[in-house]
């Protein structure tokens, strides 16, 4: 991994408050273009409020976020998705009223740079994108008729459709069985490999164990570790806080 | 668009454009009414179907139309193309201006928030001199129905090309974004300030330009007539009846509809908002998605398409 | 100063009257999620109920109100039952599309049944005035203020204090809740809008007795009582009862300092402001 790099992403100091709760705390960290950065915590740590600061959802009480070593915290979400920052929500959400192929042709349309400006060319990139995850042949159903793991992996596709430089996934593996889990592993692999830095949030110790090159730990809202998988997931105060007696 | 659809489209065009030659004045009158419907039926189409944000004051706009005509022929004696497009400029300062706060609001809020709006205009209007206050004005009289009805087509031709475009390009899938998930919408990059209110622009434009030609149609404008709120519940149910969201849709609730009503209030007189009004009642509880959508399902389940609406969504 | 303190009078005067108004519309939005774009309707039916009680019984307006309010709550309960449950789960704008379109047939309904002329409800007493000091209180006025208190203290007590009451503040919270208060959901709803509808028409009595009545006052009706229903906050009868006093109020002042034909410029414009700057009240909660 090449450390001398500008960080693609940078948080320094953030804070967000809600009307007395804090939910994230002072957390400070930087990703690299083609590093993968895994996020773990208990729930409600704070890990989604975070990605919802990354991607512009929310603005932060304090602190900066900084994208390619400039400062994109006063701008709105879409500002930055036109910078090259792709996320995937949690609870998913597609358009439903659109088939599977326009979901992401919207991505296609509107990332990256702005996006594509011809529907075809958008509609062409956007079926690279299904190849990309495998759901090349659900193309033409209508969204809503996609089934768990599908969704999943039509986020994930909304997402690349839109040429991110920074990939932030909320969660992509949360309700798959042991296949569909390598299957989403192997597609964010083929991500790092065209240069894009990937921040992780999940739950599932194992696969972001083997999938990450660093990894967070996020508890109620603070960073309480930073570096290499086995180090952190041997540290007793993640172990305390998070992993309990029995860790992967 | 497959060639059956494209060549039945064709022929209705010239059927409709043929009117003015073929038709009884009667007919003609009608026919211009059912278009000038239309458009405010498309215009409403492109910022409550394709963007989602129903707005409950879009009369709004036909009055600033009319009333943009009718001072700028009466008061200043300037040409009817002028004063459309002095009704056009007064449509578009009102949606810039007062779309970016009104279209923070969501569902709801963002219904009440435009028929409060259309409320305050008509209220106003009735208080400026140059209006007429409430007394109106009266325009210069033009005994052409052929033109006004050329120009209520085309007006409609132009409208509904609008939304035609709005499925073929980046800024109409950017709508319809916004409209299925307005979150999702922003983080994929969708400028949805800019959008909406630019839709709501465009829905304000042709409206206005619909209320313009009314006004010297009918000759004749007062701030009741003009800013009238029953138009916001005929173009809303039309635009809903015949098919939010889809490109004809509009069009054929506009004209349905009116015929229905006509035809009523030939036998029952002043019948007519009455008839609309239970209309909207009836399709909201038993056809809530519209006629394109009953077309397309009432094959396969007949009469329990309607009871299929109710039970979903019955208490 | 003695016509400024007149007119805060007037405009309280008025402001009781127009938080009653409010107060049906507030409980439907805020328990059933109903946004009843027909409401102003009501108040005008309640009205033109209470004129032919007056003119035709010879029943004193304001001891025929219960008469009206059952007629209304009878009617209430029957559109809701009849009409509005079968959409309860449907979007919101479903809602609105068909209040819109009840709004629509019941003031042309009014209009076929009573034509369109003016009318007011003018008991013997109605040129009656208190004096107290430089101001003049006509008394049909304050009789209305009064009424209008003893409604709004009134839905108060009841949402808190009786059964049924704290049944429908459940249901605001939660259906299933209300089950265990042993009410029947359907029937529940619609008690809950009969009694909206009651309080629609009961102001709409007492409306009769200040103002001139026609089929179509309820338009502008129903966006005064959203107005004052959004500044309340939908859960609270006395913070609607201050949003009426304030519309009443700001309308009055305008009157005085502007002029009347901007009465409606006032009170629609303060409903654009409101939802524009805070649509989530500024005294209660909203829906």
């Amino acid at each position: 991994m090449n450390t001398t790099a500008a960080p693609l992403l940078e948080l320094r100091h953030v804070t967000q408050r809600f009307s007395g709760l804090v939910a994230v705390a002072d957390v400070s960290f930087s990703l690299a273009p083609g590093e993968i950065l895994g996020l773990i915590g208990p729930n409600g740590a704070g890990k989604t409020t975070l990605i919802n600061l990354i991607s512009g959802t929310l603005r932060p009480t304090e602190g900066e976020v900084l994208f390619d070593g400039a400062a994109v915290t006063p701008l709105p979400a879409f500002r930055r998705a036109r910078l090259g920052v792709g996320r995937t929500f949690q609870i998913m959400q597609p358009f439903p009223g659109l088939s599977v192929l326009d979901n992401v042709a919207i991505g296609a349309l509107f990332g990256h740079g702005g996006g594509q400006a011809q529907l075809a060319k958008a509609r062409e990139q956007a079926r690279q994108s299904l190849e990309f995850v495998g759901l090349g042949s659900f193309a033409d159903q209508r969204a809503d008729e996609l089934g768990g793991p599908g969704r999943k992996r039509l986020e994930l596709a909304k997402a690349l459709a839109m040429k991110p430089r920074l990939l932030l996934c909320d969660e992509v593996m949360a309700g798959l069985n042991h296949v569909e889990i390598e299957e989403v592993i192997a597609v964010i692999r083929k991500v790092r490999e065209q240069g894009i830095g990937v921040l992780v949030i999940e739950h599932v110790i194992k696969a972001i164990r083997s999938l990450s090159d660093r990894l967070l730990v996020l508890h109620h809202g603070q960073k309480i570790a930073d570096g290499t998988p086995d180090a952190v997931l041997a540290d007793p105060t993640v172990v305390q806080a998070y992993l309990g007696k029995k860790h992967a | 668009m497959k060639t059956w659809r494209a060549w039945a489209v064709v022929i209705a065009f010239l059927a409709m454009a043929g009117v003015p030659w073929y038709g009884s004045d009667v007919l003609v009158q009608f026919g211009i009414n059912a278009l000038l419907l239309a458009v405010l039926a498309q215009g409403w189409n492109i910022i409550g179907g394709y963007t989602g944000y129903p707005s409950f004051g879009n009369s709004v706009f036909y009055g600033l139309g009319s009333y943009g005509v009718a001072i700028a022929m009466v008061q200043w004696h300037l040409p009817f193309e002028v004063g459309m497009l002095f009704g056009v400029l007064l449509a578009v300062a009102f949606a810039l201006l007062l779309g970016v706060p009104v279209l923070r609001l969501r569902g709801h809020y963002f219904a009440i928030a435009t028929l409060a709006l259309a409320g305050v205009m008509a209220a106003i209007v009735s208080n400026i001199p140059l209006a007429g206050q409430n007394i109106g004005l009266v325009l210069p009289p033009l005994n052409d129905d052929r033109l006004f009805y050329g120009l209520a087509l085309g007006l409609l031709a132009l409208s509904t090309l609008v939304v035609w475009w709005l499925t073929k390009s980046r800024f109409g899938f950017g709508l319809i974004a916004i409209r299925e998930n307005e979150d999702g919408a922003a983080v994929m990059g969708v400028n949805t300030t800019a959008y909406k209110v630019a839709a709501f622009t465009i829905s304000g434009a042709l409206s206005s330009m619909a209320g313009g030609i009314h006004a010297y149609w009918i000759t004749f404008l007062d701030p009741e007539s003009a800013f009238d709120i029953s138009l916001n519940v005929k173009m809303i149910i039309m635009a809903v009846f015949g098919g939010a969201g889809t490109v004809f849709g509009p069009i054929i609730g506009a004209f349905s509809l009116s015929a229905v009503s006509e035809w009523l209030s030939s036998e029952v007189t002043s019948i007519a908002s009455l008839f609309f009004g239970a209309v909207i009642v009836a399709a909201v509880v038993f056809m809530p998605h519209g006629l394109t959508h009953l077309a397309a399902r009432i094959r396969r389940l007949g009469w329990r398409y309607f009871g299929e609406n109710v039970r979903e969504n019955r208490l | 100063m003695e016509l400024l303190a007149q007119v805060l009078v007037n405009g309280l005067l008025l402001g009781g009257l127009y938080a009653v108004m409010a107060l049906g519309l507030a409980l439907v939005w805020g328990v059933l999620n109903i946004v009843n774009l027909a409401h102003g309707s009501f108040i005008m039916l309640g009205a033109y109920c209470s004129w032919h009680l007056f003119h035709y019984l010879h029943v004193d307006p304001f001891l025929g109100l219960p008469l009206t309010a059952a007629v209304m709550f009878a009617l209430g309960y029957a559109v809701q039952r009849g009409i509005l449950n079968l959409i309860v789960r449907a979007p919101m704008f479903n809602t609105l599309l068909l209040t819109f379109g009840l709004d629509v047939v019941l003031t042309y309904l009014a209009q076929l049944a009573f034509s369109a002329d003016f009318r007011t409800i003018n008991p013997g007493y109605a040129g009656h005035q208190w004096h107290w000091g430089a101001m003049v209180l006509p008394a049909v006025r304050v009789a209305a203020f009064g009424a209008a208190l003893v409604l709004t203290l009134g839905m108060w007590l009841f949402l808190l204090h009786t059964r049924l009451g704290r049944a429908i503040r459940a249901t605001a919270q939660n259906l299933v809740a209300a089950r265990l208060y042993g009410v029947e959901p359907r029937h529940l709803y619609a008690m809950t809008f009969a009694i909206g509808v009651a309080l629609a028409g009961t102001a709409g009595g007492l409306y009769g007795t200040v103002s001139q009545i026609n089929p179509y006052i309820g338009a502008s009706l129903t966006l005064k009582s959203f107005a004052i229903a959004i500044i309340g906050g939908l859960d609270n009868p006395l913070g609607v009862l201050v949003g009426g006093l304030f519309l009443g109020v700001i309308e009055s002042l305008t009157i005085l300092y502007i002029g009347p034909t901007f009465v409606d410029v006032a009170s629609f414009g303060i409903l654009a402001l409101v939802l524009i700057v805070r649509p989530t009240g500024l005294l209660g909660k909203t829906a």
